[in-house]
């Protein structure tokens, strides 16, 4: 008896050391020079998958093409992920020379205090931005200052099954454009294809934000906080429910495909041939494109009949300095910032991944051309950009409070999935959003 | 008289001498004490009461996205959550995760004890299956169980449709999600469960099942009379840890579900979690903390309570 109480003891004690442990973090601080005296710059990234080889592929150029600078990759899991550490870390010694986060966390990366603008190092260095997108620069400009360097953009496309379409009868190169027309499509495709799904809506907030700027809405009031600090969402309860009312209708028809908020699984659906379309980031474009034994076709973004289309607000993420490091890694990593805007780099990045070229110079290169050749899809996400009306809404919205508002939107999606009542859902995720902004306004403290 | 004064004297003050070296003594063993257990008071105090009492000073306020104080709000935190729909629905998926995986995984653990402590040729090879999945870590498991759920190439799903089922959205039906979350943990646990019991079936004393096979007792008779009754310490102690491990389930949600569909795995460190390091609400997740610490505290004290009066220490 002794024995086992023992035991028992020595269990519960290593339990709470377990559950004490945590996940220790082995990533090196930044700073310092390498044996052979390269300036090491640290880049905290969240590209996995076919992106991150890309990543690394460009970086190994980088480090190869001049003797001063060694850039270290480190992959730090998904945006929300790396912004949590990197909270955790800001001000010490282990924080990152720069680091990679989404275009919703633009406000409280402002806000934090710990990044240096890079509007500063534009001014010393006389670099010109205007050969950026203009889409990205209306972006990322604040009143005319750059606060981070743009880097990684997509928008929203339609992703859909060309074989599919032909079995049904219907031109597959002429994919539906609003929301009626998939309607009717996905009804076709369920009777030809042996009761294959037609489509799938990942419930994702960020698709959500786009379906609204398509359309014209606002996300927030205030011009999308553009104009001031926003109180309230922006959209218009028409404009939100066109939305669900879609959805609704397409799962009470029995052609809609629930993926929850599961963006593999979805595109493994699509893959195997149970869903023939389905909206995700152009990101994705090269691997959906490279796997599928069956002609992928990619679209604009659909919209609601009665409204035009407006186009897209640009997703994806830039490229932070972090203040407080010293002058000689800073320069590295300026660099290192401008290296990736040559259009050579962006090209090859455009290629390896279908993340679209923020330096449009990027079009004219060989890589490129043959690229596009070969697979013309990679085009549509660029004329999808170039096509969209510059307006607040497209613009996209700025706040700290967005990736809140992200989840209240998904749980929304996800209720009228699973057959929950349109005005209910709609109400309750208006109430959570407009409290969340309050909550956010409140808690600045100003 | 004059005589007895002096002699109650000397005793009075001998007793205070006695009791002053007593005291003295009471002193210094409690310092002797207190330098043994200055280690874990201090890895205690720097590990768990600080940041506890640092959550509870948390709680009462609005955070920035770095967690520092800026509005003071008092209670309002707590008062706002047993109003918010989405916090009261955590905490009811939470308790029916209790309910679903603590007394399956503590019975399959205890069956597969009681058959694995008979003395069998190559039973080892069986014990060392039964306790395998303490070994495979909460992410390792959770990715295994999410191909076996995925729905266009999962395992499950194959097994319904060859048997002409309508395939199950495991983790995006709300009303499998919960289920589904709830299997792939008691799957993990029973290997740990089954190892703790198995340790306490052994320790049992060989000579009561001796007696027992004289007077010619069935083996039924046996397991109820002697088996439980014995191992109910190591039952107590299973339940406990059980229990406490499921109001504390994450890993498995963030892998599996994250949540979904629509908060119906949000239990309630997910969603401490969420509001923290998503919603960088530091402040409301403190006091979600601290409204857990004190439903596991209440509910381990009931069970000391009511469940030590079944307990039978030998």
């Amino acid at each position: 008896m002794k024995k086992l109480s023992f035991m028992l003891t020595l269990i519960a004690v290593l339990l709470l050391a377990a559950c004490g442990g945590g996940s220790s973090d082995s990533s090196s601080g930044s700073g310092g020079q390498t044996e052979d005296g390269k300036q090491i710059v640290t880049f905290w990234h969240s590209m996995g998958g076919a992106g991150q080889d890309a990543l690394n592929s460009i970086v190994e150029d980088f480090n190869a093409s001049q003797d001063k600078i060694e850039v270290v990759a480190e992959y730090q899991g998904t945006y929300d992920e790396s912004l949590t550490k990197f909270n955790a870390v800001a001000g010490t010694d282990s924080a990152p020379t720069m680091i990679q986060t989404f275009e919703i966390g633009t406000m409280s990366m402002i806000n934090s205090g710990n990044i240096k603008p890079i509007q500063d190092l534009i001014d010393e260095d006389g670099y010109d931005m205007s050969g950026l997108e203009e889409n990205i620069v209306n972006y990322y400009s604040l009143d005319g200052k750059f606060y981070s360097m743009p880097f990684n953009s997509s928008t929203p496309v339609m992703y859909y099954n060309k074989d599919a379409f032909a079995a049904a009868g219907l031109d597959h190169e002429n994919p539906p454009a609003t929301f009626e027309e998939i309607e009717e499509v996905s009804k076709k495709i369920g009777e030809a294809n042996d009761g294959m799904k037609g489509f799938a809506l990942q419930a994702y907030g960020w698709l959500w934000e786009q379906l609204l700027a398509n359309q014209g809405a606002l996300l927030l009031n205030n011009d999308n906080g553009r104009t001031g600090t926003p109180t309230e969402i922006g959209w218009t309860e028409e404009e939100g429910k066109s939305i669900l009312n879609w959805v609704k209708r397409m799962v009470d028809d029995g052609t809609f495909a629930n993926y929850g908020t599961n963006g593999d699984n979805m595109i493994a659906g699509f893959l195997a041939g149970d869903v023939a379309m389905f909206l995700q980031s152009s990101a994705s474009a090269r691997d959906v494109i490279d796997s599928a034994d069956f002609e992928v076709g990619i679209a604009f973004l659909p919209h609601p009949g009665d409204k035009e289309r407006q186009g897209v607000v640009i997703g994806g993420a830039s490229l932070w300095m972090i203040d407080g490091k010293p002058e000689e890694e800073t320069k590295a990593a300026w660099e290192f910032m401008k290296y990736l805007q040559t259009p050579e780099v962006q090209g090859k990045w455009h290629v390896g991944t279908g993340y679209f070229a923020i330096n449009p110079e990027a079009y004219e290169t060989d890589i490129v051309k043959e690229a596009w050749e070969e697979m013309p899809q990679l085009k549509v996400t660029v004329e999808q950009l170039q096509s969209t009306k510059s307006s607040y809404a497209t613009q996209g919205a700025l706040m700290d409070m967005l990736p809140e508002g992200r989840k209240i939107m998904e749980t929304a999606l996800e209720t009228i999935y699973n057959g929950g009542d349109v005005d209910e859902a709609y109400e309750t995720a208006v109430k959570q959003f407009n409290e969340a902004i309050e909550t956010a306004n409140r808690a600045r403290g100003e | 008289m004059s005589m007895t004064s002096p002699i109650i004297e000397t005793n009075e003050s001998y007793l205070k001498k006695v009791e002053k070296v007593h005291k003295q003594n009471r002193i210094k063993s409690l310092l002797k004490g207190l330098l043994f257990l200055l280690p874990s008071i201090i890895l205690f105090g720097v590990f768990v009461f600080y940041p506890l009492f640092r959550t509870i000073y948390l709680s009462f306020f609005l955070t920035d996205a770095k967690g520092a104080t800026t509005v003071f709000v008092g209670w309002e935190h707590y008062v706002n959550m047993f109003t918010d729909p989405i916090f009261l629905k955590s905490i009811k998926n939470t308790f029916l995760f209790v309910i679903y995986t603590v007394p399956v995984t503590v019975i399959i653990s205890l069956f597969l004890a009681v058959i694995a402590n008979e003395k069998l040729k190559g039973i080892g090879f069986f014990r060392t299956i039964f306790s395998s999945t303490m070994g495979v870590s909460v992410a390792a498991a959770s990715v295994f169980w999410l191909y076996l759920f995925n729905p266009t190439m999962g395992l499950l799903n194959e097994f319904l449709q060859m048997f002409e089922l309508d395939p199950i959205g495991w983790l995006t039906d709300p009303k499998w999600a919960l289920i589904s979350v709830a299997v792939t943990t008691i799957w993990m646990n029973v290997g740990f469960t089954f190892l703790i019991l198995l340790g306490g079936l052994q320790s049992i004393d060989s000579s009561l099942y001796e007696s027992a096979d004289i007077e010619g007792s069935s083996y039924f008779y046996k397991l109820r009379r002697i088996t439980i009754p014995l191992l109910s310490p190591t039952l107590f102690f299973v339940i406990t840890v059980s229990i406490i491990n499921s109001f504390q389930t994450f890993g498995q949600i963030d892998i599996l579900t994250q949540g979904g569909p629509a908060n119906e795995t949000n239990l309630i460190v997910y969603s401490i979690y969420r509001e923290a390091f998503v919603n960088y609400q530091f402040g409301s997740a403190s006091a979600q903390a601290v409204v857990l610490f004190i439903i596991i505290l209440i509910m381990t004290a009931i069970q000391f309570k009511v469940g030590e009066r079944r307990v039978h220490y030998q």
